[in-house]
């Protein structure tokens, strides 16, 4: 047969047949096509929440200019007035002109219903933007009138904020709004509402001038970096006059300063968040595999239900390759339909999203704006690719199935299917089992900015789930023939002769909820081992009675702080015997960044409780370099768990720290290295604290000082142990919401496909079924009988997806996480959760088979 | 206890039924007493399959009376009809139908079980059958390990297990070669005889009816000749 008859022949079977079937089932249909949708838009929506909650705003080209060419900055995000004395001669350049910025997080409060929220504070020179108007792209008006613009000037307390933020928080021009930055509260006039038509400006923008910005902040004569515009904007592209000019600021820069082009700045960013944003994008196609499950299942149904007509036509002469190219086809029309409406639901995904993993990456990385969601064509192209793709993989075995079909002669004789026979074969799964052990010796892959990816435990975790997906059917088997001589009643004797029998069928629907069940098993461990190791580490660790921080800045990685001289204030109450007070900035190791402490090195090293992986004084710092006691993260990260030296950029220059103790520490996962509090003074020039734990002479009077401290002191979080714990352990859930959220997702698919798979069985046993009701089955036996073998599947499954997740649980907690995070947890089997999730899946594959059976018959009748 | 109380094992009176605006049975009659064997005959859809679903109560007549073992068919509700098939009827079918997954014991046992046999009794009772229709050394056996007149005699067996009043057996040599048929067709009357159990006997065979006490004959929905 030429291709192009074949051709035809395909297409008139497609039309003829396949879209009629779908005409009939229009429903049956369109619920397949929901199905893969939601897979696409549950991928897509996370991809595009991921990237949107995790834009930073914080650049002025970005925020307001719409373009700058190069940044200055210091390693550790600081600039100090003698950094900007040395870039003196860059500024009389007539080919560029330097914007200072200085940018931090403050918390608005007193809004409407007495609303928070956290703001991006960003302090720009006005004054030069004023005298420079072609610098801004989007030509912002900082008054009304250009002849009076100038009159904030000598005004400490005036800010500008952007259209979309004065309607979230409602407010207009000369309205005040409150602020409560570095611990203490500010009133603030809002000068006027940016405009903005086109809804560029991020809805947390507020703009200030650099003096009161730096004032707010408690940074006075600090700055982040200085942003380098070229006069010459339409030479923005031209690329050897770009590396010119970046050759001559680089000539002029000192020594301890960077340059960079700003996109690495957002590249650096990313990187920071890529094994977050990685790890997302694997549980998000974990929706779209659990969709392509369901469409086999369904194809694979609608081959069992049309195996007469595919009979027939195999009698008169259609090959099976026209067959198989037809169901292919069938599968790509549900896939491609499917996941361009999975473009469109991924959007709304997106909408409910994006705030949750803002919030994640606010607690967990840095602080971060929610940017308007787009989708790109990129988005489109991955989502509408990966989509159809998963749909043709999972319409290959119906397909392959379907061309097994013999001539209607045969099939007249009865129940018949050639099953998909390499599940009946263990051979591959364990292989799949041998191939995941081997995998473990795979080195993690190292990222961007120096976190790692632990490729191989990714590998161990994706063959372990297929491996024993596919021995699922003979632990079916297994358990059935144990079960078997127990069955003397009739209902469960068939039932239990089915499953020991172990059709193809029995043995996918097994396969399907094996997948999800170690999923979830794994996840249970993770997720407890994380709280138990939280729980541990909060008893240990947090022994003062109160905990004093800057308000609602809760991110990890933040790096405000406390105004010294409102701590010196309060340091000065009575009642406190002993203030722990913690420094930290961002340090620049060869790769990505790390985070240095100033603590009390004796408090820490001989007084506070710690949980030590090596006790102070196991490891020998090496001389000449300055002694530290480390995370186990950075000394994973660093590869100095037996000693050693790291060296870190600092704002005075290189320094190296050589640790003589390792504490575990889960604050983050960029690691720290805590020096002595004067040293790290020495190093970075600044005397902000971002935390203080305070012990008390008389502890019974915490509650009263508490109290006190929080009326005196509203810009400042005052926190007991348990308060701290619940705020930490907030963070933790929040952390984990998006895994929740696809475990629950997986779980339902599961179900589902629990549902259709069994439809496929009892469409397959229509003889079988016959027979019974001649023999006098009632149709109660026979929906008991249905139920039975539902549970049967449910148990066979927990039990095979059980061991697999208690396998998957040591893997995420001694591979995976220590390969990612560097964190050591405490592995915790959740035994009850998991007993429970058994009779759970027990009960639901028992209801999934007396509804299927139910349907069933009510369909034949 | 067998609830049997008329002189038929089957009564049909006036039995029509039609599917659409095709009229298969156009007023049927036809009795069957205790014990005896008859054999339906007629070519393809003269409506013999539809008159062996309407006695098994799986299809309603249109109009028109069929009794069971004295029971009134279309007086009983789902249930009922259901207990009708288990206590009172014996199936054999063309294809066997043995369940693919229970052995060959298991298959038998199996609508004793359904009528709630006690167990000492059903075991010897499946044993004896296996005796008779001579496959005790197969009982063990998958209906796939079985030969095709193996897997009739099992499903004999099974029509007959529950001791029944009246089986119908639908072409129960067409799928065998004619020793085989020969031999399921001895056993049925013999075993039929042995336990007085009235047969029904749908074929096209005329060789067949030689173990019947009456033939008669379907045309259009209608008996033509008896």
């Amino acid at each position: 047969m030429s291709l192009s008859s074949r051709f035809q022949l395909v297409w008139l079977l497609l039309t003829k047949m396949t879209f009629r079937h779908w005409r009939n089932k229009a429903g049956h249909y369109l619920l397949l096509m929901v199905i893969v949708a939601v897979g696409v838009g549950a991928f897509n929506g996370i991809r595009q929440a991921s990237r949107s909650a995790s834009a930073n705003f914080g650049l002025f080209n970005q925020a307001v200019s719409g373009q700058s060419d190069f940044l200055i900055e210091s390693p550790t995000q600081r600039l100090l007035e003698k950094d900007l004395k040395q870039l003196a001669r860059l500024g009389k350049s007539p080919d560029w002109n330097l914007v200072p910025v200085v940018e931090g997080s403050v918390t608005a409060v007193e809004l409407i219903n007495g609303a928070k929220k956290q703001l991006r504070l960003i302090g720009l020179d006005l004054l030069a933007l004023g005298n420079l108007p072609t610098l801004t792209q989007q030509n912002l008006k900082f008054s009304e009138e250009n002849a009076s613009w100038y009159d904030w000037l000598g005004s400490d307390n005036e800010v500008w904020v952007g259209q979309s933020l004065a309607d979230s928080v409602g407010v207009t021009g000369g309205d005040t709004i409150s602020f409560l930055a570095s611990g203490r509260k500010a009133k603030m006039k809002i000068r006027m509402i940016l405009d903005d038509p086109d809804g560029n400006l991020p809805d947390d923008l507020v703009l200030g001038d650099l003096p009161t910005v730096q004032h707010l902040l408690s940074r006075s004569g600090e700055l982040n970096r200085v942003e380098v515009v070229l006069t010459q904007v339409d030479r923005r592209e031209d690329k050897p006059y770009l590396a010119e000019i970046e050759d001559r600021l680089r000539k002029e820069l000192p020594r301890n300063l960077i340059l960079s082009p700003t996109e690495n700045r957002a590249a650096d960013r990313a990187a920071m968040t890529a094994a977050f944003r990685l790890n997302l994008t694997i549980l998000s196609l974990i929706a779209i595999l659990v969709g392509a499950y369901l469409i086999l299942q369904a194809l694979d149904a609608a081959v069992v239900r049309r195996r007469a007509e595919i009979a027939t036509l195999r009698s008169l002469g259609v090959g099976a390759s026209v067959l198989f190219s037809t169901f292919l086809l069938e599968a790509l029309v549900l896939g491609l339909l499917g996941s361009i409406a999975g473009v469109g639901v991924g959007q709304v995904l997106a909408f409910g999203a994006v705030g949750m993993l803002a919030d994640t990456v606010n607690a967990l990385y840095f602080a971060t704006s929610v940017e308007a969601l787009s989708v790109t064509s990129l988005d489109v192209i991955v989502g509408v690719g990966l989509g159809v793709a998963f749909s043709l993989l999972a319409g290959w075995l119906p397909a392959r199935d379907a061309t097994q079909t013999p001539p209607a002669q045969i099939l007249a004789k009865g129940d018949w299917s050639p099953g998909f026979f390499w599940l009946r074969k263990p051979k591959v799964g364990l292989c799949l089992l041998g191939l995941g052990g081997v995998a473990l010796c795979f080195p993690p892959f190292i990222m961007e900015a120096g976190s790692k990816m632990p490729v191989g435990g990714f590998v161990a975790a994706g063959c372990w789930i297929l491996g024993s997906a596919l021995l699922a059917g003979h632990g079916l088997v297994l358990l059935a023939g144990w079960v078997r001589p127990f069955c003397s009643g009739p209902v469960s004797r068939l039932a239990c002769s089915r499953l020991w029998d172990g059709s193809s069928r029995h043995r996918l629907a097994v396969a399907g909820l094996v997948v999800a069940v170690s999923m979830v098993t794994g996840m249970f461990q993770m997720i407890e081992s994380f709280r138990d190791t939280i729980e541990e580490w909060f008893d240990v660790r947090f022994q003062a009675d109160l905990y004093i921080s800057e308000s609602g800045v809760t991110g990890a990685g933040s790096i405000n702080g406390i105004d010294p001289t409102l701590l010196d204030g309060l340091l000065r109450q009575p009642n406190i015997k002993y203030a722990d007070i913690m420094r930290i900035c961002y340090a620049k190791p060869a790769r990505g960044v790390t985070v240095l402490a100033g603590v009390d090195m004796k408090h820490w090293s001989q007084e506070a409780r710690q949980i030590w992986l090596k006790e102070p004084g196991t490891l020998q710092s090496v001389k000449g370099t300055e002694p530290a006691l480390v995370s186990e993260t950075f000394a994973r990260r660093f590869g100095v768990l037996e000693g050693g030296v790291v060296e870190l950029q600092t704002p005075s220059g290189m320094q190296k720290v050589s640790p003589f103790g390792i504490f575990c520490d889960y604050g983050n996962e960029f690691g720290m290295a805590a020096i002595s509090q004067l040293e790290w003074i020495k190093w970075t020039g600044s005397e902000r604290a971002v935390n203080v734990s305070l012990y008390l002479e008389d502890r019974s009077k915490l509650k009263e000082m508490r109290d006190q401290l929080r009326i005196a002191y509203p810009g400042l979080d005052i926190r007991n142990e348990r308060e701290l714990r619940d705020v930490a352990l907030g963070i933790f859930e929040q952390t984990f919401q998006a895994t929740h959220a696809l475990s629950l997702i997986g779980l339902a698919v599961a179900f589902a496909g629990l549902l259709l798979g069994l439809l496929s069985i009892f469409d397959e046993s229509t003889q079988t079924w016959q027979t019974l009701k001649h023999l006098g089955f009632s149709t109660q036996r026979f929906i008991l009988a249905a139920g039975l073998e539902g549970a049967g599947i449910g148990v066979a499954a927990w039990v095979v997806g059980a061991i697999t997740g208690l396998a998957l649980g040591w893997l995420l907690v001694f591979v995976i996480n220590v390969q990612s995070f560097g964190w050591t947890l405490l592995w915790t089997v959740p035994l009850a959760n998991i007993l429970w999730f058994g009779v759970l899946l027990t009960v639901v594959g028992f209801v999934s088979g007396m509804i299927s059976a139910s349907y069933w018959n009510f369909r034949r009748r | 206890m067998k609830d049997f109380a008329g002189p038929f094992a089957l009564a049909v009176t006036g039995a029509k039924k039609s599917f659409g605006k095709v009229d298969v049975l156009k007023g049927l009659d036809l009795t069957i007493q205790s014990g005896e064997r008859v054999a339906l005959m007629g070519p393809s859809g003269s409506g013999k399959s539809t008159l062996l679903n309407c006695i098994c109560g799986i299809e309603p007549l249109d109009s028109g009376n069929i009794q069971v073992g004295g029971k009134e068919l279309s007086d009983l509700k789902r249930t009922e009809l259901e207990k009708i098939r288990r206590e009172n009827i014996g199936y054999v079918f063309q294809s066997f139908h043995l369940l693919p997954t229970l052995n060959a014991f298991e298959n038998v046992e199996f609508p004793a079980q359904l009528v709630g046999m006690p167990r000492d009794q059903r075991i010897q009772r499946v044993t004896d059958l296996f005796n008779d229709v001579g496959l005790s050394h197969r009982k063990d056996h998958l209906p796939d390990e079985l030969s095709g007149g193996e897997r009739q005699r099992v499903a004999i067996a099974r029509a007959l297990v529950h001791r029944p009043r009246l089986i119908l057996a639908d072409e129960p040599t067409g799928s065998l070669d004619t020793e085989s048929g020969g031999q399921v067709l001895e056993l049925l009357k013999s075993l039929s005889i042995e336990i007085g159990v009235a047969l029904l006997l749908v074929t096209h065979d005329h060789e067949s009816t030689r173990i019947c006490d009456r033939v008669i004959r379907m045309k259009d929905g209608f008996l033509i000749s008896d």
